[in-house]
């Protein structure tokens, strides 16, 4: 079992690609679960753990205006620690405290749960609705996807064999007001999302500018819902607006049905977490 | 000082934090062979084939044993003997070992099980009670009575009649989950032969010196050749109570040629083959006087008790036992059935029978009192038992009965009297609403089977206190108990105690650590051997100093004084004057059952009905969001009877241990199958309770004083555990949300939430 530990990316797609059977590996929490799963003692793997360069977390202005890259081998720990995605990218921070627990998150990497092309992954809605982009490198050259063309499908994504992932760039959100991450698992950590919600509004003077809606495990990869980011552009937070788009919503997602939850609860619970954003009395909306 | 009644750290703490305790799963001896089974995959069916030749040609493979390597009767159990070590021609569960494999390494033993060519042709699987019910059902183990193992029914006073007096009656049907024990340490063990034959064996396991008879009749091996060592458990919860690797290993160490084997089943292992809890159907009818007085309560329960008997009967009986709550109830009658299914085996788990039924009288408590318009926590204390009443199976109770007191604390309780102003101030998408149960839990092995252990202490030749424990301390911390018990009678400190865990061949029968008898009924014994060796100590001091006799001594720290004259001995210079026989004292206990007879309890014949019974009155404040259908509890009280408490730390240790095991069982864990093959294979899909996900739960004993235990305590190991499914129930009932099958899961609250018309909610409130 050849285990390959770079200190460097050029190494790093060397690597890669003289060895087109290895495997990256970069916390293992998934892989490693994967391979025992089935029984099987890893081939060839390249850790990715030393590779100082893809671990950063850093802001940048870009044509389109402020971003954050995000090395994909940062931690969700990392993630957890940084003020700048605190700051900047407060519907990350979300997921990342909804993540596992404390000793996964410290091995687990934003780009193996961007790679494991999960519908339950946490992080891959925030993604989704901040418009972010993949960046992507072999001996070959690089190349930059948005998040949806990467992810194709459940276990699916666009990495060519030679090919890592280098990072993911997040461009700020800046005339959003309301960040609204809600994830329902079985328990309160160490939970896979059984659905959830992840929501960024624009709201100006009581109305709606601009919504964003992206779900997680309601589909083969995240669902967006256009029809019901139109109903509530435009309108208040209201329940009976809230309520409209939970039906939109509903018809939008393909849930299936598992040991954790039928179908149908998804499909419910999909819609019914639209209604936290009610703009109620005593509350603050999206809290 | 290790004095009773100190809320001192545990005698294995030190220990244990540092990582020094060696564990069963610790141990690895060199020259070790590994020991693993092939579990059958398929729930119900016959053998056609088992080829193992290619196995056996793996590098590394010792031995590929199969049924006809068995000697003995190949039937493990130890009140039925139906259990196979290794099947021979049917597999009646998904977890059935077929084969047994011995390997140097662990990837060998995985690669010779995969390499075993099994051919296994399938019988209908009977999934659920009703089709083991059924007229047509597959006939599991060839019983006359079809699939019932055994069916009785226990009564008192006369439910029919009784229930026509009654002013209300409400009828419900409860289904409990099967519950995984999901201790840390899995079932695991090392074994050797050694070169006259004896067969040397350290388990993780609940009952040491059983399990050499257990051993003993499944292999043909002589009981008195094998000598078992009991360390300290990583968690039982009456999982390791009966045989799991210990005869597949002794089987292994015959096969191993005097090499030591280890066997250690991983976690999805011990999900498929480990024991669970009981599944159960519980069908109630009760009925009450208009004056709230209940007055009769008729039930059915059905436990399934998967493939195996295991200690299915003694379970169903302790449920039959306390159907009926614990309360004065004039009219009982409770019927059981134990249904043998192609499920995976159910056999003991903290709360033995008495966690299901707890949620089904307590849930007719709760429609009760709303039939009745009554408090639900006043209607519970105006039937609450006390001492010299028979209790709902006809059993006098003489002995320490704190449920009314444990009831009225709790009706003082701010979380109680706050309720109200609680739960307006509700948040939006949110009912909030607070919950009461009343349970209790028989303590011992009720009658027929002596409860009893042998203690035996010693002053060792350097001068020192040696415990020689002869029951598990899977982590309750009875070992601990036993140090402080002998450091109060010899007023010796922590320092000078010495402690010898469960080992055949060096402590002494003492029973099982389980049914809440660990403490009392050793603890018992020891304080009788303590005091004996305290007085042997003053009458050879007496010897020493040429005083008359040893009645002017009295025990300090490290020795004896001799009052009148204020002259000290050191402990070690009477160990230097005393044969070492001399400094060694033993003694028994029994435990004291009743002589009342009960109807209906000629059925059993052994495990009814007890005498001695620990309560507990819980509250659970509860949010449950209509968005999601989950529920969070958010606060947690109890208010427990045991008697004395001796340790105030190990006795809040057990209440929340068990609380937060409790509910676990309320809310996520239910092992799941389909067609009797497990869907619930590992932690991430068997889902107990995380430190997020449990409240801070508040543990307050009810000091009664139990005059036939030890320094006045009674065991609640169990008790704790019966609360929390009804406590949270009462509190879903309560905010509108009838709830009659276990979990209460997110899916099932929401469909509630969806069922419930708008305003039934504060109606049923109290
Ligand atoms: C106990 C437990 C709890 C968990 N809880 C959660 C949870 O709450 N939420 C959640 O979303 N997930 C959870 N997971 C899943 C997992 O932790 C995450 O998906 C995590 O982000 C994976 O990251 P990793 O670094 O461990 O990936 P790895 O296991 O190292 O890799 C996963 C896959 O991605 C590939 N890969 C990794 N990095 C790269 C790269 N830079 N370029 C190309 N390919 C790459 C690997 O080859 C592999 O196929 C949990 C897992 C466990 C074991």
């Amino acid at each position: 079992m050849p285990l390959f530990l770079p200190t460097d990316l050029s190494e790093t797609l060397a690597l890669l690609a003289d060895h087109p059977e290895a495997r990256i590996m970069a916390g293992g929490t998934d892989l490693l679960v994967r391979l025992r799963a089935a029984g099987r003692t890893p081939g060839t793997l390249v850790c990715l753990e030393r590779v100082a360069e893809l671990g950063r977390i850093e802001a940048l202005e870009t044509a389109t205006g402020p971003a954050v890259r995000i090395g994909a081998a940062a931690t969700i720990t990392d993630l957890l620690r940084s003020d700048t995605v605190r700051q900047r990218l407060p519907l990350l921070h979300r997921a990342a405290s909804a993540f596992a627990a404390p000793t996964v998150r410290n091995a687990a990497t934003i780009g193996g749960n961007i790679c494991t092309a999960s519908p339950a992954a946490d992080t891959l809605p925030a993604l989704h609705v901040m418009n972010a982009s993949v960046e992507l490198a072999s001996r070959r050259g690089a190349r930059i996807l948005p998040m949806p063309h990467f992810v194709t499908g459940p276990g699916r994504t666009a990495l060519e064999p030679d090919e890592v992932l280098t990072g993911v760039v997040v461009p700020v959100p800046r005339i959003f007001t309301i960040h609204h991450f809600e994830k329902v698992g079985q328990r309160q950590a160490m939970a896979i999302a059984v659905v959830s919600l992840t929501a960024m509004l624009a709201v100006e003077d009581g109305r709606i500018r601009d919504a964003r809606l992206a779900w997680g495990s309601v589909g083969p990869t995240i669902v967006r819902c256009p029809e019901a980011e139109a109903i509530l552009r435009g309108s208040r937070l209201t329940l009976t607006a809230l309520t409209e788009a939970a039906r939109a919503a509903r018809r939008a997602v393909a849930p299936i049905s598992d040991v954790r939850a039928t179908a149908d609860y998804r499909r419910q619970v999909a819609g019914n977490l639209l209604l936290r954003l009610a703009d109620l009395p005593g509350r603050k909306p999206g809290s | 000082m290790q004095d009773i009644g100190r809320r001192s750290r545990r005698f294995d703490a030190l220990d244990k934090a540092r990582g020094t305790e060696q564990f069963a799963t610790d141990i690895y001896p060199p020259d070790m062979l590994w020991a693993g089974a092939l579990r059958a995959g398929v729930p119900h069916g016959i053998i056609r084939r088992i080829e193992t030749a290619r196995a056996e040609k793996v590098e590394g493979v010792v031995a590929v044993l199969t049924r006809k390597d068995v000697p003995g009767t190949n039937r493990q159990g130890f009140v039925y003997w139906d259990m196979p070590v290794l099947c021979g021609t049917r597999v009646r569960h998904a977890g059935d070992a077929v084969a047994l494999v011995l390997a140097e390494s662990r990837r060998a033993l995985a690669e010779a099980l995969r390499a075993i060519e099994m051919e296994i042709e399938p019988l209908p699987v009977v999934d659920t009670l009703d089709a083991a019910l059924a007229d047509d059902a597959p006939n599991i183990h060839g019983l006359d009575t079809g699939n019932v193992l055994k069916a009785a029914t226990i009564a008192k006073g006369d439910a029919e009649a009784g229930l026509a007096e009654c002013d209300v009656v409400v009828e419900e049907t409860f289904y409990t989950p099967a519950q995984e024990h999901a201790f840390i340490e899995t079932e695991n063990g090392v074994a050797r032969i050694d070169d006259d034959g004896t067969l040397h064996m350290t388990v993780s396991t609940q009952a040491p010196f059983r399990d050499r008879f257990e051993i003993g009749r499944a292999l043909g091996l002589d009981p008195s050749r094998i000598h078992v060592t009991g360390p300290y458990l990583g968690g039982g919860f009456g999982g390791k109570d009966g045989a799991t690797v210990q005869c597949l290993l002794a089987l292994a160490a015959m096969h191993a040629k005097g090499r030591p084997v280890k066997m250690w089943w991983n976690r999805e292992e011990s999900m498929l083959a480990g024991y669970k809890r009981h599944a159960a159907r519980m069908r109630f009818t009760a009925g009450a006087k208009r004056d709230g007085t209940l007055h009769a309560v008729r039930c059915e329960l059905d436990y399934d008790t998967g493939a195996y008997a295991h200690l299915g009967v003694e379970i169903m009986a302790l449920g039959m036992e306390h159907s009926g709550g614990p309360y004065r109830l004039p009219h009982l009658e409770a019927k059981g059935r134990c249904v043998y299914t192609n499920n995976p085996v159910a056999g003991a788990f903290r709360g033995f029978g008495v966690a299901q039924v707890s949620f089904a009288f307590e849930g007719m408590m709760d429609r009760l009192a709303h039939a009745l318009g009554m408090d639900p926590l006043k209607f519970r204390l105006r039937n609450a038992i006390t001492r010299g009443e028979r209790n709902c199976a006809g059993v006098t109770m003489t002995t320490s009965t704190g449920m009314e007191e444990c009831l009225l604390r709790l009706r003082d309780h701010p979380h109680w009297k706050s309720r109200e102003a609680w739960r307006a101030d509700a948040p939006p998408f949110t009912r909030r609403a607070v919950g009461v149960a009343a349970v209790f839990n028989g303590m011992g092995y009720g009658r027929g089977l002596a409860d009893y252990a042998v203690a035996k202490v010693r002053l060792t030749g350097s001068g020192r206190i040696r415990v020689y424990n002869g029951v598990s301390d899977m982590g309750q911390g009875n070992a601990s108990t036993f140090v402080q018990m002998a450091g109060e009678i010899l007023c010796q400190p922590e320092s000078v105690m010495e402690l010898v865990q469960p080992d055949t061949d060096r402590t002494h029968p003492s029973g099982s650590a389980a049914a809440g008898r660990t403490t009392y009924t050793y603890g018992k014994a020891l304080i009788k051997a303590c005091e004996t060796l305290r007085d042997k100590l003053f009458n050879r001091a007496a010897l020493m100093l040429f005083v008359d006799d040893g009645s002017g001594f009295a025990m300090i720290p490290g020795g004896v004084r001799h009052l009148p004259t204020g002259r000290d001995l050191p402990l070690a210079a009477l160990a230097a004057m005393m044969h070492p026989d001399d400094r060694i004292s033993m003694a028994e206990h029994l435990m004291p059952v009743t002589p009342e007879p009960v109807r209906g309890g000629e059925a059993f014949t052994l495990g009814f009905p007890h005498l001695l019974f620990p309560y507990a009155a819980h509250l659970a404040r509860i949010e449950v969001d209509e968005l999601t259908g989950r529920v969070a509890v958010l606060d947690y009280v109890a208010f427990t009877d045991g008697g004395r408490v001796l340790n105030p730390q190990n006795f809040e240790q057990q209440v929340h241990g068990s609380v937060a095991q409790g509910l676990g069982y309320a809310l996520t864990e239910d092992v799941l199958t389909e067609a009797g093959v497990l869907r619930s294979t590992d932690l991430c899909t068997y889902v107990i309770p995380t430190s997020l996900d449990l409240p801070d739960i508040e543990s307050h004993a009810v000091e009664t004083i139990e005059h036939t235990g030890p320094f006045g305590m009674k065991g609640i190991g169990e008790v704790g555990l019966n609360g929390p499914l009804p406590a949270v129930a009462s509190a879903l009932y309560s905010a509108g949300l009838p709830m009659t099958r276990a979990p209460f899961t997110f899916g099932r609250v929401l469909a509630a939430l969806e069922d419930d018309q708008p305003g039934t909610g504060s109606e049923a409130a109290s």
